[in-house]
């Protein structure tokens, strides 16, 4: 079986829910969620037995779509986001409503995902600058659309215009990178765009200037500094499940291009020396922008009360750390290519960040709040959840014995080897810092005192999710074999 | 394409662009669009994109533009207030536009493919012929049609681009029906108004407080 077909079928999955919620109202959220993860279940499930180009070429789609195992491991994340996704959308059902007013359903609140989570498998496999940007607007509009959805909600409705204007800004960068590079070379396909880039001589000027062009549009997609400035907003206003499925499944997507992107113009230019070429020149741009970005996140972190502004910098911090290895291209330490590290990152990003997230959706439905003060004495009044939230946020930090720490172990280790001495540093002050702002979040949930006692009702499904997640980070992180397996 | 006439034409497009957003009445602003567009489709003429340029006046300036005016009239939008900026701001902003165009303009001089005449780009029949063989060789799609026109010297570019289209970009024309229907939805679901009593069979959402 071909891997477009994977695509196909989870928008006819999709297709699917649309004429289910109208037709088949009985359904509900529950339903709707219920179906539409199985469906996406069965495709994940499907993920190792499709085949790529065959050898004997001729389809032209293998001219824009490529399978190789990079782009089915980011087809495999975006499908189990999706999952996710859905999943912590059906818990924040009852605050949706509350902001829905008479007319609006929520229907397609779990229905706008499945479509997304297509041009995120998109993306995952776009090779030509033209599937680029077109799978990258799919994924976009969808975005705009999730993030306004509670339309009577101030905050929704800002977060949802600041993401529209500045994704359209974003957007008119990335097709004028495009039409410069294009002018250039002539071509759309990255792999030929390579060799082209490879022949030319002195154009170096105006191949920089269509990298910084590209380098705007999707430092803006992975909340890259300086580019940041909505994220902390987004996250905020956003439904919950959105914030989380922007945090993973948009920077996942935003990775994989940008890494087949800087692949592109760096070409076989295996070695780094410094000789002031473009692909030099590139290494260091990317470089600074790492450091700007852990550092900016970190500390922006820090004195952050609420807690999805606190998961923003977080998560603007860990591009930070993401682009770092991008900016170390080359294989470096246990035979892993840059584009290998980015890929065990974000594999190891996706449980711990969906597990805060859903901790936060259960809490938030029924406290009303995301302060971190609502989480005071969640250890003694829902051990479970506190427990999760524990794990996550120790994963987040990199503490050994969870995932998270391997992946900031192969960012170092990446740096070390291409000698990035002063981004070591900063990479450390991140991690320092980042213990500090986490372990604001465990003081809270165990030395404070509750300000009620209740304990917080969590469903069985939700119960055996977070558990799974909590499992995975551990686990991911005493087998580092697992996920490398996946990647070849 | 005779350099003066690019000039005329550049300049018009331009000078109209920036007349939309200069003027505070949207009705203007609008039919300054329409002339902006207009200059566009000439440049597309005189790159030979006849195809383009036709659609870009019939589309752009014709459908999409009476759409604009409609929704202009519709909601009665009134003329923008004038509004003040500081002048650091202002400063700031007219520095940064200075110094991108500057950025630009050293890029695209350094640019050597850039010092080509205008005057000099005929079609390229000769190649194209040979591409589209060598495609059709390998299994692709190429209308024969088309190709036996060019041979001829003609340009048969609406054929042309509905092959590109339909063939070569049809994953691409999948994906932007993809996009669509969700721009749909959205505009449904977010432009919905508030019915006046719930109506309980209406939708699935309605039902999902109750799960």
């Amino acid at each position: 079986m071909p891997a477009y077909i994977l695509e196909l079928i989870v928008v006819g999955l999709g297709l699917i829910l649309l004429l289910l919620e109208s037709f088949l109202p009985r359904l509900g959220a529950k339903g709707l969620a219920a179906i539409g993860s199985v469906g996406l279940l069965v495709v994940l499930f499907l993920l190792p037995s499709v085949t790529g180009a065959p050898s004997e070429s001729t389809g032209i789609i293998w001219k824009f779509y490529s399978a190789d195992s990079l782009a089915l491991f980011y087809k495999g994340l975006a499908l189990i986001t999706t999952i996710l996704v859905l999943m912590m959308s059906v818990v924040y059902v009852p605050v949706m409503q509350r902001y829905l007013g008479t007319g609006g359903g929520v229907g397609e609140y779990l229905i706008l995902p499945v479509f997304t989570c297509a041009g995120l498998m998109w993306m995952a496999s776009a090779n030509d600058l033209t599937s680029i940007f077109v799978s990258l607007e799919v994924v976009t509009i969808g975005f705009y659309i999730m993030v306004a959805y509670m339309r009577r909600n101030v905050g929704s409705l800002e977060a949802g215009v600041k993401y529209l204007i500045l994704g359209a800004v974003s957007t008119g960068f990335l097709v004028y990178g495009i039409a410069f590079l294009f002018g250039v070379t002539g071509q759309t396909n990255l792999d030929v765009i390579s060799t082209v880039l490879g022949l030319l001589e002195g154009q170096d000027k105006i191949i920089l200037f269509s990298f910084a062009l590209l380098l705007v549009a999707f430092g803006f997609k992975v909340a890259a500094v300086p580019f940041q400035m909505w994220v902390p907003d987004v996250y905020q206003g956003a439904p919950t499940p959105t914030a989380a499925f922007l945090s993973v499944g948009s920077k996942a997507a935003g990775f994989i291009v940008l890494s087949r992107i800087v692949d592109a113009f760096l070409g076989d230019h295996g070695v780094q020396t410094g000789d002031g070429s473009y692909q030099d020149q590139i290494q260091r741009v990317l470089l600074v922008v790492a450091g700007a970005t852990i550092l900016f996140g970190s500390l922006a972190a820090i004195p952050q009360t609420n807690f999805k502004r606190l998961m923003a910098y977080s998560s603007i911090s860990h591009a930070g750390f993401i682009l770092l290895a991008l900016a170390c291209a080359y294989p470096v330490r246990m035979d892993m290519a840059s584009g290998e590290v980015v890929a065990f990152y974000l594999a190891a990003y996706l449980p711990m960040t969906m597990a805060a997230f859903f901790v936060l959706c259960i809490v938030r439905s029924s406290r009303g709040e995301e302060e971190i003060s609502v989480l005071d004495g969640l250890g003694k009044r829902s051990p479970f959840l506190a427990f999760v939230l524990l794990v996550s946020v120790m994963g987040l930090a990199g503490i050994p014995l969870t995932v998270g720490f391997l992946g900031k172990l192969y960012v170092f280790q990446a740096a070390l080897d291409q000698g990035h001495f002063v981004l070591l540093a900063i990479a450390t002050l991140g991690a320092a810092a980042g213990f500090y702002y986490y372990f604001k979040v465990v003081r809270s949930m165990y030395w404070n005192a509750p300000s009620d006692q209740d304990a917080i009702a969590v469903g069985t499904g939700s119960r055996v999710l977070l558990a799974l997640l909590a499992a995975a980070i551990i686990f991911l992180g005493l087998n580092q074999g697992i996920i490398l397996g996946f990647l070849r | 394409m005779p350099l003066p006439l690019f000039i005329l034409f550049s300049a018009l497009t331009l000078g109209f662009a920036v007349a939309v957003i200069a003027n505070r009445n949207p009705v203007t602003a609008a039919l300054c669009l329409v002339v902006s567009f207009v200059g566009l489709a000439a440049l597309f003429i005189g790159l030979s994109a006849f195809f383009i340029g036709i659609v870009q006046i019939l589309v752009y300036a014709g459908a999409v533009m009476v759409l604009f005016l409609f929704i202009i009239m519709l909601m009665d939008i009134e003329e923008e207030e004038r509004k003040h900026f500081d002048r650091l701001r202002t400063a700031g902003g007219i520095a940064v536009g200075i110094g991108v165009a500057f950025l630009i303009g050293g890029v695209l001089w350094d640019f050597d493919y850039g010092k080509a005449s205008l005057d000099d780009v005929p079609v390229q029949f000769e190649a194209a012929i040979t591409l589209r063989e060598a495609d059709a060789d390998s299994g692709i799609v190429r209308s024969a049609n088309a190709t036996a026109a060019l041979r001829e010297g003609r340009l048969k570019d609406v054929a042309l681009v509905g092959e590109k289209l339909f063939n070569d970009y049809n994953l691409h024309l999948q994906m932007i029906a993809v996009l669509i229907l969700i721009a749909t939805i959205g505009v449904v679901t977010l432009g919905k108004k508030d019915s006046p009593a719930p109506d309980s069979g209406s939708s699935g959402g309605d039902k999902a407080s109750e799960s």
